[in-house]
């Protein structure tokens, strides 16, 4: 279970990473669309999902942010009651937490930009509490080798 | 602690966790099949149980079937369109390929013309479109059984088969048709076209330019084209320019070159349009706006969201583009004021209709999913009433987002934005733009039985549950959601 509670940890980092590839991905995408291929972009094209390079990444960032992320939340937490990794269970909670507030200022960032800008540092908040919570999981317990070692003396 | 304890308090807690989402999941599931009168709740909007008032029973026998709703067998057609659908790729009239549908190998489909009173006839065959077809007329307050959507006026028509649609074009204006299938698939890949309905004496010295607004792939088209497109007007000339935005979004129409007047909104006509200059027209999703222009020496651009515009006059081409306006025309005041015909303030029924926003589960997807009257789909509200009713709506949105609210069969009046009384012309909508945070009173004449959806017009929306239905008492209907037709309005 440990490793598991491990894997869990720093998949839900790698997946904070990719949702700021992928927002920067659409972005740039957008731009580019926008400034060199004459894209206009009003709220009837933004709704009929245009098709240029990056656009899939908005796409990849509403079911990673909305469904992927949030569900790994919740086994990590699941999975951190039985992992016996010592404080394991209160970083699974705040990086659930983290996942909460997450999403909830994604969504305020349609009402107000400064909730987006939020969403920006929260990411690092989140990423940096999910490696963490994996990093400690070799840290704060010894694995079979160690203790083999230690019998040996 | 024991080790025996500490996994019964891991259990406990897991449980805590899985079993209400799992609950959740679980009943949010939709049945394969189900029938739209046995889906959500009565609400009689404060005012008495009509006979017939829908129960919890599709096949109620003393129920009358919306198939009796129909036009006149009897009556020759004045106006017939065969119409064969495909699911293929093609090319627009620009030129660039689209994997999508076609009406007639092409699209958007053919403009069906008709004057005011015709009998119109359109017989729509399905070559190959796997999932089943219908058409929708959209605007147009056609008798219950010809509204085309599938599962719940008729079977979607399946490869092979055929439907003929029939009514009478009583309603002169800007219309158009389009999939209520699978509409938010098949409308953005091209199952759509326009309807124009002329009065007995128009006037023939007017241009009449019908301006089917289409996203394809994300790019924008008029009536197929894209870019600059020149219309061959003389300079003097009267043009009339019917918008139509078939998309899922509001879009903003403006003219470079010339001052115009918004003769018509969905259909009908503006009480003494006034010129209008430096402002732009909302048109929302669904929605129809027809735009005069007198044609100036220099000619005119009539910019259709920026991307795409139509050239009027021979020395349009030379015209620079103005850039979007600030401002669209306030439709509230635009105008004078006229009869209405009937009067609100004698309502029999008043309904809400409040949009918001929640996180949950939608037939078994976790997400954040509208809600009518804090509900979500698809225990929404059936609104219910008597035919003659005056019925008053009040529409809320507290969604985060814009929806463009469509009533089928039924053409609303606007009486109030934000609790502030309209003082233009009768702004006669059946496609009303309700921005977040807005609320808009409406009122209508309960004059066209059957069952009616009343969703909203960004169709990805109203596949995510925002759709409701107004619902006459005593009527129901033999088609389901699902069923072996595998009927999926939206």
């Amino acid at each position: 279970m440990k490793s598991v509670y491990k894997v869990l940890a720093f998949l839900i980092a790698a997946e904070v990473a990719i949702q700021a590839a992928m927002m920067a991905f659409a972005v740039a995408g957008l731009g580019i669309w926008v400034d060199k291929e004459g894209g206009v972009l009003d709220k009837a094209t933004f709704e009929s999902e245009p098709d240029f390079t990056g656009a899939v990444g908005f796409m990849v960032h509403g079911i990673n942010g909305m469904m992927v992320i949030p569900l790994l939340a919740l086994v990590f937490l699941i999975v951190s009651f039985f992992a016996k990794v010592p404080g394991g269970v209160k970083w699974a909670a705040l990086v659930l937490l983290a996942v909460v507030v997450q999403v909830a200022l994604g969504i305020y960032g349609h009402e107000n930009a400064v909730f987006g800008m939020l969403h920006g540092l929260n990411a690092l908040i989140l990423f940096s509490l999910a490696f963490m919570a994996g990093k400690r999981v070799t840290s704060v317990t010894p694995d079979r080798h160690v203790v083999a070692e230690r019998e040996l003396v | 602690m024991s080790s025996r304890l500490r996994l019964l308090l891991a259990c406990l807690a897991s449980a805590v966790i899985v079993v209400p989402l799992g609950w959740m999941w679980w009943s949010s599931l939709l049945p394969d099949t189900y029938s739209v009168v046995d889906m959500g709740y009565v609400d009689l909007g404060s005012g008495p149980a009509p006979a017939g008032a829908p129960g919890h029973n599709a096949m109620d026998s003393r129920a009358t079937s919306i198939r009796t709703l129909r036009a006149d067998p009897a009556r020759p057609a004045d106006v017939r369109v065969d119409l064969v659908a495909r699911r293929e790729t093609f090319e627009l009239a620009s030129g660039r390929r689209v994997d999508g549908y076609t009406l007639n190998g092409g699209s958007p489909g053919p403009t069906i013309r008709a004057q005011q009173g015709d009998q119109v006839e359109v017989r729509l065959d399905n070559a190959n479109v796997p999932d089943g077809i219908t058409l929708h007329w959209h605007g147009i307050d056609v008798p219950n059984s010809m509204d085309g959507v599938a599962g719940v006026t008729q079977d979607a028509i399946l490869a092979g088969d055929s439907f003929t649609y029939r009514y009478v074009a009583d309603q002169v204006g800007t219309y158009w048709y389009h999939s209520h299938q699978l509409s938010h698939e098949q409308v953005r890949r091209g199952l759509l076209g326009a309807v124009v309905v002329v009065p007995k004496n128009a006037d023939p010295e007017i241009l009449d330019v019908p301006a089917l607004v289409h996203l394809y792939d994300g790019l924008r088209t008029v009536n197929g084209e894209e870019g600059d497109v020149s219309v061959d007007a003389a300079p003097g000339s009267i043009a009339r320019v019917r918008v139509i935005n078939t998309d899922n979004g509001p879009m903003t129409v403006w003219v470079s070159g010339s001052g115009y007047r918004i003769l018509a909104v969905d259909g009908t006509d503006v009480n003494e349009a006034t010129p209008v200059k430096g402002k732009g027209t909302l048109v929302t999703a669904g929605g129809r706006a027809d735009i005069e222009i007198v044609v100036p020496d220099g000619g005119a651009r009539v910019e259709l969201g920026g991307s795409t515009a139509l050239l009027l006059g021979p020395g349009a081409s030379e015209l620079p583009a103005d850039t979007a306006p600030t401002g669209v025309v306030d439709l509230l005041t635009y105008g004078s004021p006229a009869p209405l015909g009937f009067d609100p303030k004698t309502a029999t029924r008043r309904f809400e209709y409040v949009v918001g926003r929640r996180p949950g589960f939608h037939d078994g997807r976790p997400g954040l999913w509208w809600t009518v009257n804090g509900h979500m789909f698809p225990d929404v509200p059936m609104f219910t009433v008597a035919e003659g009713d005056v019925v008053r709506m009040r529409i809320e949105n507290n969604s985060g987002d814009v929806h463009p609210m469509h009533l089928h069969g039924h053409h609303a009046v606007v009486l109030r934005r934000d609790g502030v009384p309209a003082t233009g012309s009768p702004w006669w909508v059946d496609s009303l733009n309700v921005r977040d945070g807005e609320s808009y009173d409406v009122a209508f004449v309960a004059d066209n039985p059957g069952i009616w959806m009343d969703h909203c017009h960004n169709l990805p929306h109203a596949a995510e549950g925002l759709v409701a239905h107004l619902m006459y008492a005593g009527f129901t209907t033999p088609f389901m959601i699902g069923g072996t037709a595998a009927n999926h309005p939206e």
